[in-house]
């Protein structure tokens, strides 16, 4: 704060993005807002607005519905002061104004490498996402809807320990382009069913993404999956301290370009090549061979070439990486393999 | 998970009930001389543009985007590759990718010719989507009371809730553990519910259960309601959020609002709440 110059920054957290405000105070408050004011001295001061919130955290927060008007006390007893506010751009305009300073992107970096205990929650949540996944594959069946399915996954996740979870779904053939929420779908014999679940464990999420094929994969699938392997593997390969992350995205590319696929890694058929993890499912930055970022030790990452191709649909292979001081090294342990039931 | 099987059954919510809405929306416009009008979507304040359009982004946030005279028109920061998916289950035919969503708001703007433009509720517009030369239209203004297709769908809900929590809770006493939260993650989802928020606080359990657009909230405890209790919290669900307490002086005629009790049962403290709508008699159970 005192090389930024701020004299007050405030961490905001709405229930969608709760990650700013969680990285001060891991505290699952029910919402819609809660913020945390860290003054110079280092005291901490909590606005929320629900009273179980002010409960959980044992009192130790103002609690008024008003937020708005909170906020603005709390900004208010320091007006001269400097404010920044990480998280600004997704606060309601009423809650602040073009005076406060932006901390967004200076406090995603300080959250980018992560500390010990970061990678210990981490690493619960990526072993809760291979006993998901293993639930997962045992559950889906040839018949059951695929909302269904996520419904025993989900089941799972939490009489697990999940404190939430994001998955998307896919299934069938070449016509399936990308995942989405589950629908009404039948899994059918032959179909790919893809899936990305990201299991979140106090504040911290890792995502395991895995294609399964309902019976025996016919040949294209199998020539498919061959691919998104190499290109995982070259991610893997490349993924250390001082290597930028746009070369993760383009070593996974070189590959679907090696064999002819390479109109199948722009944004018509695919988002990312995967991208940071921690506090949020989807953190900057973002594995995409226009973003120029230096990756650094202590990052988690997901790398996943995950796209459509006309051999096979939307399939998707990754493991949650953490970034070692010489190179990487997957979190997760579930088998790297097309699973078939 | 945020978001459960989404899906759009006309026969529960048929076509003509969008078209209504956006008649209230077309004439509020005119009335303020407004060509269009721009409604916020996110992942979790997705009720606004839910009622207008059927279209809740499971991820990532959007703009509906309402002309006076045409089409809604869907900025979206979600993949093109869903967009069959997406109106596959709204009203929404033109949909424009936009991973910066106020550069696509400018260029429709001045494709359409549009200078003034409304938005609902402005003071609560994301601070980076700020939209210039724009006017407040607050939600009230073009939502009084839920119509019947709504309140059907809040009583459906509702109902939900109560059946399978009430039934959770009978029979042997019930440890509110982990694994019952599993039980009822399983439960609710298979029965149609789209998202989900359980919490449970000692002996009393508090679930949150979104079923196609429309929120309600329960909390029951392991024991019997306390016979006498005191409000512990009101909370708005016809809002822009899902829930939000509020002071029961804000809830207005129509307002669909879950209330909370406490109180003190075998020495326990416990909470009981549902979900009510303001009607003309005051609150009704739904």
């Amino acid at each position: 704060m005192a090389e930024h110059g701020w004299d007050l920054l405030l961490l905001y957290g709405h229930t969608w993005r709760k990650d700013y405000f969680r990285c001060l105070v891991n505290f699952n408050f029910s919402g819609p807002h809660a913020v945390a004011a860290l003054d110079r001295s280092g005291r901490v001061r909590v606005i929320v607005c629900d009273p179980w919130d002010f409960e959980g955290l044992n009192g130790e927060a103002i609690f008024e519905l008003d937020f708005a008007a909170a906020l603005n006390r709390l900004i208010g007893v320091s007006r001269s002061a400097v404010v920044a506010v990480a998280g600004k751009e997704l606060m309601q305009a009423r809650f602040t104004s073009a005076d406060h300073v932006s901390a967004t992107y200076a406090v995603e970096e300080l959250r980018r490498v992560k500390s010990e205990d970061e990678i210990a929650l981490i690493r619960q949540a990526a072993e809760l996402s291979d006993s998901g996944y293993r639930h997962f594959a045992q559950a889906a069946e040839v018949g059951m809807a695929e909302y269904e399915l996520v419904a025993e996954v989900e089941s799972f996740l939490k009489s697990n320990g999940a404190e939430d979870n994001f998955m998307l779904i896919a299934s069938g053939g070449t016509e399936v382009v990308g995942m989405k929420p589950p629908t009404w779908r039948r899994l059918q014999a032959g179909d790919s069913v893809t899936t990305e679940l990201t299991p979140q464990i106090d504040g911290y999420w890792a995502q395991i993404c895995r294609t399964l094929v309902m019976g025996e994969p016919s040949a294209g699938q199998l020539e498919a999956f061959a691919i998104f392997a190499e290109a995982r593997q070259a991610a893997e390969d490349v993924l250390k301290p001082g290597v930028n992350i746009a070369d993760v995205a383009r070593v996974q590319n070189d590959v679907f370009r090696k064999y002819g696929y390479g109109e199948y890694t722009g944004p018509k058929y695919t988002r990312v090549r995967g991208h940071n993890l921690g506090l949020h499912p989807d953190e900057n930055p973002y594995v995409l061979e226009d973003v120029d970022y230096i990756v650094k030790e202590g990052m988690v990452v997901i790398a996943h070439p995950n796209t459509y191709l006309p051999l096979s649909g939307y399939m998707v292979f990754g493991d949650t990486l953490l970034v070692t001081a010489d190179g990487c090294t997957s979190l997760n342990a579930t088998e790297r393999k097309l699973f078939r039931k | 998970m945020k978001r459960g099987w989404i899906t759009w059954d006309k026969t529960e919510l048929p076509p003509s009930a969008f078209e209504s809405r956006l008649a209230v929306v077309r004439a509020r416009l005119a009335a303020a001389d407004l060509p269009a009008l721009v409604v916020y979507s996110d992942v979790w304040r997705s009720n606004q543009g839910r009622y207008l359009s059927n279209f809740m982004p499971y991820w990532n946030r959007a703009l509906l985007v309402i002309p006076r005279d045409g089409a809604p028109v869907l900025l979206c920061g979600l993949s093109p590759r869903v967009y069959p998916w997406i109106r596959s289950v709204t009203i929404l035919e033109d949909i424009r990718p936009s991973a910066n969503i106020p550069q696509q708001l400018n260029q429709l703007r001045t494709e359409k010719g549009w200078s003034r433009i409304g938005v609902l509720d402005l003071p609560q517009l994301p601070y980076e989507l700020s939209v210039p030369d724009a006017v407040d239209v607050p939600w009230s203004a073009i939502h009084a009371e839920p119509d019947e297709a709504e309140l059907s769908m809040y009583r459906r809900a509702a109902a939900m809730a109560r059946e399978i929590l009430d039934e959770e809770l009978s029979g042997p006493p019930v440890l509110l553990d982990r694994r019952f939260v599993g039980r009822l993650e399983r439960r609710f989802r298979r029965a149609g519910a789209e998202d989900l928020v359980i919490f449970i606080t000692g002996d009393s359990v508090s679930v949150a259960l979104e079923y196609r657009g429309h929120w309600v909230k329960i909390v029951r405890a392991t024991v019997a309601a306390p016979r006498s209790s005191s409000v512990f919290k009101t909370e708005l669900l016809s809002g822009p959020y899902p829930y939000e307490c509020c002071l029961q002086s804000d809830l207005k005629p129509g307002s669909i609002f879950a209330v909370t009790t406490e109180g003190i049962v075998e020495g326990k403290r416990v909470f009981h709440g549902d979900t009510f709508r303001l009607g003309p008699d005051g609150a009704e159970l739904l």
